[in-house]
């Protein structure tokens, strides 16, 4: 591949993800249906193990469908649907749990991890300018592997 | 210093096991009621007898609202207690059964095999107002102080003993 | 006569397994062969005491014995020879009498195996089966007996449990998961095993990786096949739904799988001792945690097993094997302690490492949300869920970088890679990953995480092939071999390396078709009349009849199917039931589910109306869900081929040449 194929392959590419982003994206705010099929996943069917109301077949999981319709199109926010069920059922009735430190601990863990395994390998090393591997570095790499196998 | 890697020990063992061990004492099937020092939420259902009872109609008695269904095994038990509790206590509590996801038929069947308490069935259309309690699956009952406001809820099938320990929270004893 | 037979056997089992863990550690420390052989022994004989205990209590079943409780709770008269069989399996005592004999399984097999090789780490491994061994005994001679008799014998059982009874599925996800799990204690006991002998060099991670690899591979089916149970059974249309059964039999698989991937810096740097360690501690710790979770009743679950006695056992496992070998991790840490600087930042090295943190980032949410209900619970706050917006919220963005990581990691070099390398390597796949993602979203897909999913799929897949590809050529160019033949030699020669991308594609199916089906599928509810139809997604539904009759297999059983013919990108008649079993409260769902390459047709029958013969239905067109069956079947299929003898390659117990002579280290060390 020579070498201004690829960033104008790459410039290209992007160009046309911006425009299929504008034009994909933006269209549409979710309708009533859409809206009211997100609540039921984000709420737990009352009378099943873990499943959410979108998902469960079960009777109540019917009615409360039936009751985010009913809510929705009396012109409730989706915010208010959610606190309707959490008044009457606790936060048990939320598949994810609304406290920050639900969500913060693993976001944080992971983030502490990812840093602490950079910070360690760029730490002892100070980056070296001179490229390490000629391209043909990776074919004879290839080959070792491969003469290593046989030899092994 | 490096012998503060064994900290890591009993940080790890002791919030582990304690975390597990509280787990023993409670029943994770057991949803507590979020209604408990609120209002009981306002219906007008029609019964299985054919009126109408509006939770108006309860104001100023305590209320004991139990939802059960023909198919469900535990509310049979249940149901001699509730028989039970109308006999004794009839005079100063207004019990409510209320139909939960079945036929008027079905009920109507089981209430001819198993005793009819003579109080009130409610027909709860679509759920609604099992959603408004809160109910996650028969048999359930919420106990109700003669103010209107919920102060005790009974997951599964109460016996006796549950019975007057709840009810004394809504001011009914003996 | 049988039931005494069996719980003899288990009594003298667990005498066995204390013998061999006392005849292991007296025979290590005094050099004694015969004490040693005589711990063999003993684990072989333990093994056959169980598979006496197993058979005494399939027999019980077959034979409707109900003196014995456990066969009267989960049997009766009219339960098929099938259903009676693998209720062996099917409820508490059973099963874990089953895990006994499948853990002792992998224990005899593994001593058998090196009963002549790895004299110094072999008595300890022996010891730590033995533990495991006398653990599990106790539990069944203690409070969860199989064998416990009832008498008078009632003349009839309760049956087994409708949901397990209703699908031969059973027959086939349970065992291989049970497989797996049990297996997890080899590399757990290998780990200790070093740990006290302070020898955790190339020959023990070798050891390792392969009984790793081995019961990760069943431990990958058990999965696979659990979430093809849940969705040919449950009836609700969808194969996961972070159920804590399903997480608990999904931490250890993550753990084991960093494990997979850290070993191979590990074995090539001959680094990452302490890290090694700790992952195969993990992962069986984990399953002990998961079995205990699940068994205990103290999480709410699909299929918990009731409250029972055996919790406090199985906590005490959890905090003594922890305890335990932790503490021995943490006393050994200054003699593993890793000489070696750490790797380049761009490099294969390290993107195992960062593999392993996202893996470790997926098992601590997946660990943390199953335990998040009791965690709030201890600290006296509200009753809380957690399901399936939490657990996607967070793993979705890990698993995309982890997918990512599977295309760039394979493809760069040990040691160090050059910028111009990696451009070379990924540029052209990275083009062709965003075009496929602009494409997707011109024909109109919308939703983010598939989008995603598919750009990366078509990333790593073209990294994959390119690599392919190439080496093919470069043996084709070199030896003079057809390009087909070059590319099967180099893969046979390079087993390793081409076994982990034919798991990788496996994976990259796999993720594909979760991200599709999850999103794009679509569902409805009817209720139709007889001969009145329904339609979805090119779908027409039609109700020919309702039937009631009961199950000529099991006449307790009432079966209310409704039969329906469907047309449209498949065409025929399908049965969807719902099955009243007498000791089960509430109906069992039987889905009907039409499988084409492209989508799933799936019909679940909610109700009916025996007297107008009306049906109400949930349909679903799920699209691509076969893939993920067949993305599990290639991902085990290239871990089996990664790990398969190899007649050319010495046994892989030699000793291998020492990281810092291998030839691969020749390009970072010669910058």
């Amino acid at each position: 591949m020579s070498r201004w194929l690829v960033p104008v392959g790459v410039a290209a590419v992007l160009a046309l993800a911006g425009v299929a982003l504008v034009n994909g994206l933006g269209v549409a705010a979710p309708t009533r249906a859409e809206q009211a099929q997100r609540l039921a996943a984000e709420l737990r069917c009352p009378d099943c193990a873990g499943l959410s109301v979108a998902e469960s077949t079960s009777a109540s999981a019917a009615a409360i469908r039936a009751e985010i319709d009913a809510q929705l199109a009396a012109g409730s926010t989706a915010d208010q649907v959610r606190r309707h069920f959490v008044e009457r059922y606790g936060e048990w009735i939320l598949l994810s749990p609304s406290a920050p430190v639900a969500w913060l601990l693993p976001v944080l863990a992971v983030l502490a991890g990812l840093l602490g395994l950079t910070i360690w390998l760029v730490r002892r090393r100070a980056p070296r300018a001179a490229p390490a591997a000629s391209p043909s570095a990776i074919d004879l790499q290839r080959v070792r592997d491969e003469a290593e196998a046989l030899d092994a | 210093m490096r012998r503060l890697r064994w900290l890591i020990l009993p940080l790890a063992v002791i919030p582990l096991s304690w975390v597990l061990l509280t787990g023993f004492s409670v029943n994770p099937n057991e949803v507590p009621s979020a209604l408990i020092g609120k209002p009981m939420p306002t219906f007008t259902l029609r019964t299985l007898s054919g009126s109408t009872l509006s939770s108006a109609d309860l104001a100023g008695r305590p209320v004991m609202v139990n939802f059960w269904a023909s198919w469900c095994g535990p509310c049979v038990q249940e149901h001699a207690v509730l028989l039970d509790a109308q006999r004794r206590y009839g005079d100063r509590l207004a019990i409510v059964g209320v139909i939960y996801q079945d036929s008027t038929d079905a009920a109507r069947s089981f209430l001819d095999h198993h005793g009819d308490g003579g109080y009130p069935d409610l027909l709860d259309e679509g759920s609604r107002l099992a959603l408004d309690f809160g109910v996650t699956g028969p048999p359930e009952t919420y106990f109700v102080d003669a103010m209107g406001i919920v102060r005790a809820k009974q997951w599964g099938p109460l016996d006796t003993a549950a019975l007057e320990s709840k009810l004394a929270k809504i001011g009914v004893s003996g | 006569m049988l039931p005494t037979l069996g719980h003899v056997a288990i009594v003298i089992g667990l005498a066995a397994c204390v013998f061999a863990a006392f005849a292991f550690v007296a025979g290590a420390r005094r050099g004694d062969a015969g004490l040693l052989a005589a711990g063999r022994q003993a684990i072989y004989a333990a093994f056959g005491l169980a598979l006496i205990a197993s058979l005494a209590m399939v027999v019980s079943l077959l034979t409707h014995d109900f003196s014995v409780e456990y066969v009267a709770r989960n049997n009766a008269t009219t339960t098929p020879p099938f259903y009676s069989i693998i209720s062996l399996w099917a409820a508490l005592e059973g099963s874990i009498l089953f895990w006994t004999l499948l853990a002792l399984g992998w224990a005899g097999l593994v001593m058998y195996r090196y009963r002549d090789r790895h004299p110094a780490l072999m008595p300890w491994v022996g010891m730590t089966v033995a533990l495991v061994g006398v653990f599990l005994f106790s539990v069944m001679v203690w409070p969860g007996n199989p064998f416990t008799q009832i008498s008078p014998a009632p003349a009839e059982g309760n049956g087994p449990n409708a949901l397990l009874q209703n699908h031969p599925f059973m027959g086939l996800h349970p065992p291989l998961l049970y497989i797996g799990y049990t297996g997890l204690m080899l590399p757990f006991a290998f780990g200790i095993a070093a740990l006290i002998t302070r020898r955790t060099d190339e020959a023990w991670l070798a050891v390792v990786r392969r009984w790793t690899i081995v019961p990760w591979i069943f431990l990958s089916c058990g999965i696979v096949a659990g979430a093809w149970w849940s969705y040919e059974v449950l009836g609700w249309g969808g194969y996961w739904a972070w159920d804590p059964v399903e997480n608990a039999a999904l931490l250890p698989w993550l753990t084991a799988t960093a494990f997979i991937h850290s070993s191979m810096v590990a074995e090539r740097r001959g680094t990452l001792k302490v890290w090694s360690t700790g992952l195969v501690i993990a992962t069986f710790v984990l399953t002990i945690l998961g079995t205990f979770l699940t068994r205990s009743g103290i999480v709410q679950s699909v299929h918990s097993f009731t409250q029972s006695a055996i919790g406090p056992w199985f906590l005490g496992a959890i905090v003594i094997a922890l305890t335990a070998s932790l503490g021995l991790l943490l006393w050994r840490i200054p003699d593993l302690r890793d000489r070696d600087a750490p790797p380049n930042a761009v490099s294969r090295e390290s993107a195992f490492l960062f593999n392993n943190v996202l893996f470790l980032g997926l098992t601590f949410v997946v660990l943390f949300g199953t335990l998040m209900p009791l965690i709030f619970q201890a600290f006296g706050g509200d009753r809380i869920s957690v399901g399936t917006p939490y657990y996607n919220g967070l793993n979705v963005p890990i698993f995309a970088a982890l997918l990512f990581l599977m295309g760039v990691g394979p493809a760069l070099p040990w040691g160090r890679a050059s910028w111009r390398s990696v451009r070379e390597r990924f540029a052209l796949p990275l083009i062709l990953g965003v075009a496929a993602t602009v494409l997707a979203l011109a024909l109109g897909m919308r939703q983010v995480a598939p989008l995603a999913t598919l750009g990366l799929a078509v990333f790593v897949g073209a990294v994959m092939a390119d690599e392919i590809v190439r080496g093919a050529r470069a043996r084709g160019r070199t030896r003079n071999e057809a390009p087909p033949t070059a590319a099967w030699r180099l893969a046979t020669r390079n087993r390793r390396r081409y076994g982990g991308y034919v798991a990788h594609f496996g994976v990259l199916i796999m993720a594909i078709a979760v991200a599709i089906s999850s999103t794009m599928a679509q569902s409805t509810t009817a209720t139709l009349a007889p001969g009145q139809s329904a339609s979805l997604r090119g779908y027409t539904l039609t109700n020919d009849r309702l039937v009631v009759e009961p199950l000529p297999e099991d006449p307790r059983v009432t079966e209310t199917r409704a039969e329906m013919s469907f047309a449209g990108p498949q065409s025929g008649t399908l049965a969807t039931a719902l099955r009243d079993y007498p000791n089960s409260s509430t109906a069992i769902a039987t889905p009907a589910v039409r499988t084409a390459l492209g989508e799933d047709l799936y019909v679940t029958l909610l109700a009916s109306d025996a007297k107008t013969g009306s049906v109400t239905v949930r349909i679903f067109v799920n699209p691509m869900v076969v893939w993920i069956w067949v993305g599990g079947f290639i991902l085990a299929l290239g871990a089996a081929f990664a790990i398969w003898p190899d007649p050319r390659r010495v046994p892989v117990t030699a000793p291998a040449p020492s990281p810092a002579a291998s030839p691969a280290r020749l390009p970072a060390e010669g910058s």
